[in-house]
């Protein structure tokens, strides 16, 4: 009987073959926490008795929640994290203006390979599955990765997602992706590892692949990957001297269920507070004035959502009622925008730029709201005080949905700026 | 060894009991309280109030799909440990399947339908290590999967915490095996 890849990863880390529903512990090829749970796992391995960790070579620590301290207490943090860093002798350690977001630079700087099997602190590890990795997180067990080397896990069912069609204009990943994990049985996501495939998987590109593996955690997935094809062959071409192998699931693996799903929306989608698998079509919510607006985080990770905004943005300014953040994910993605001309559009346009990382999306630490306050953006989640004020609301769209709607004031269809666009091109 | 067969009372939930709220007030998942003697007296309080003060040991709460689904707090899970009690779901969502195990939770997790075989009152026993279900005040048997003897062990051990301190000072050589 053939294996899924989900059981072909697990079944090499743990150095015989496993299927699904076994409880194994696996031992992972890398491990990722950020710099909100350093202080946490060093006050735990203290009180075992521990001074070192199991693997330090294997740990991969991004200062990516906060890294611009907004507090004493945060810079203090901060200090003990390098503290904690020299002591384990950690040497991937990503600190303040140096990689970026977790989830992403790590891919970026030839980490992450088909295959990998990597245990996270943090649950939108999954941006791995972009090049065929599983990412897996855990909370508070991480403390026992590092003391201990692995924690248990059971093998994961797999949903396999068959893409078909092609994105419409206007429509984005973002809005597929939101509305993949909405019509999607929970019971059918619930401890699932979500495979995509598919024809219309080679029209998506890398950005895209990690919003698609970024969402399916929302509703219960433990992991998602893509099947890794030749557009992963040729980004990690120039990143790694690694071997590489794309690495699939057997002709006869059996899968939980198999899903065709059609890139072909006919509408952008907007997932409305308090869950990001409450999606609807932008036309049910459009012309709900706002006042908040944001691009960045593990779900907008890539240069493709901000040459989508810089698409609207150019020769507008953000509406005077809104404020408008934008974290590149990365130095290289803000590297990128840089050269490509869009910063300069940001900043004409009235965009607040960060600095990479997660941005606002990081429980509002910069960036936050105040009750009565509506936000649309391109964060991961939509629950009540996710961004500050228990009374605001969060509304989570794709790059382009959120650019038109922070220029015209309320959430409004992209497709209006971005066809203007297309047409004075067109006109040019 | 730890006998895996309990005989109680059984206190029977729906679908979709909320870990927030339903099970634990949200307040304590802020807090980060972890302490059981403090989350016990709040057990299923947002469900039936005084279930704190009507259970006894051994007792078993036996429940629909998706039990204890939302943002996967344990305090909660602490909670059902705290009483002592048995835990038979027909489903339980990823995170708090893992907390179940962490918070020292005896518990059978995927028993389709099983919620048509029980009422609240009723005389049941659960044997975790093999499966076994039983309602004694209808003469009912079932056969569920239980749980593997390694997440068994943490349960036996008392939970995450007490299990990865045993398993630590196993590799600091303090214990002789």
């Amino acid at each position: 009987m053939g294996q899924t890849l989900a059981e072909k990863i697990f079944s090499r880390a743990c150095g015989r073959q496993v299927n699904q529903g076994d409880i194994v512990y696996p031992e992972p090829d890398l491990i990722t926490t950020h710099d909100w749970y350093v202080v946490n796992f060093d006050k735990v391995l203290q009180e075992l008795g521990l001074n070192r960790l199991h693997a330090p070579h294997k740990l991969l620590i991004s200062t990516d929640h906060e890294p611009v301290a907004t507090s004493p207490l945060a810079a203090q943090r901060q200090r003990q994290v390098r503290e904690i860093v020299r002591k384990y002798g950690i040497e991937h350690f990503y600190d303040v203006g140096r990689g970026g977001h977790g989830h992403v630079f790590p891919m970026e700087k030839g980490f992450i390979r088909p295959g990998m099997f990597v245990i996270a602190y943090d649950i939108h590890v999954t941006n791995y599955g972009a090049l065929g990795c599983m990412g897996v997180p855990v909370v508070t067990e991480i403390s026992e990765v590092l003391a201990c080397g692995n924690v248990w896990m059971k093998v994961p069912h797999t949903v396999r997602v068959n893409l078909v069609g092609q994105l419409g204009p206007g429509i984005t990943i973002r809005d597929v992706a939101q509305k993949l994990i909405s019509v999607i049985d929970v019971d059918d996501a619930d401890y699932s590892a979500f495979e995509f495939g598919g024809p219309g998987l080679a029209s998506v590109d890398f950005a895209g692949r990690q919003v698609l593996c970024n969402t399916p955690i929302e509703i219960g997935a433990k992991t998602a990957f893509i099947e890794p094809d030749q557009q992963t062959l040729d980004y990690l071409s120039s990143r790694t001297n690694e071997p590489i192998a794309l690495i699939k699931s057997d002709a006869d693996a059996i899968y939980h269920c198999v899903i065709e799903f059609d890139l072909g929306l006919v509408e952008p989608q907007v997932a409305m507070p308090p869950t990001p698998d409450n999606v609807v079509g932008v036309s049910k919510v459009a012309g709900k004035k706002i006042q908040h607006a944001f691009i960045g985080s593990c779900a907008a990770p890539g240069i493709s959502e901000l040459a989508i905004a810089a698409s609207i943005l150019e020769g507008r300014r953000i509406h005077p009622d809104v404020r408008f953040f934008l974290t590149p994910s990365t130095y290289e993605v803000m590297s990128e925008a840089t050269a490509l001309g869009y910063m300069q559009i940001f900043v004409d346009a009235g965009v607040s730029v960060t600095a990479p990382g997660c941005g606002v999306c990081a429980g509002g630490k910069i960036g936050a709201m105040a009750d009565g306050e509506v936000s649309i953006n391109t964060g991961t989640r939509n629950d009540f005080g996710r961004l500050g004020a228990m009374k605001s609301e969060i509304y989570l769209a794709s790059a382009a949905t959120v650019a038109a709607s922070a220029v015209a004031g309320e959430i409004t269809d992209p497709r209006v700026y971005l066809l203007k666009a297309h047409k004075m091109q067109d006109a040019q | 060894m730890k006998n895996w067969i309990m005989r109680g009372r059984c206190w029977k939930f729906g679908d979709n009991v909320g870990i927030d709220g339903d099970m634990m007030p949200l307040e304590f998942a802020i807090k980060r309280e972890t302490d059981p003697a403090v989350l016990g007296p709040y057990l299923m309080t947002g469900l039936d109030p005084d279930f704190p003060k009507k259970v006894q040991p051994g007792d078993i709460i036996v429940a629909g799909k998706r039990f204890a689904q939302g943002n996967p707090h344990i305090q909660g899970l602490i909670g059902i440990s705290a009483h002592r009690l048995g835990l038979v779901v027909e489903s339980i969502p990823r995170g708090s399947y893992r907390n179940a195990i962490n918070a020292g939770v005896a518990f059978l997790p995927g028993c389709a339908g099983v919620t048509s075989q029980v009422d609240s009152g009723e005389d049941i026993e659960v044997n975790f290590e093999t499966g076994l279900f039983i309602n004694h005040s209808r003469g009912v048997r079932r056969q569920y999967t239980p749980l593997d003897a390694s997440q068994l062990a943490i349960i036996a051990a008392g939970g995450w915490r007490a299990q990865l301190e045993a398993r630590v000072a196993r590799i600091l050589g303090q214990v002789k095996e």
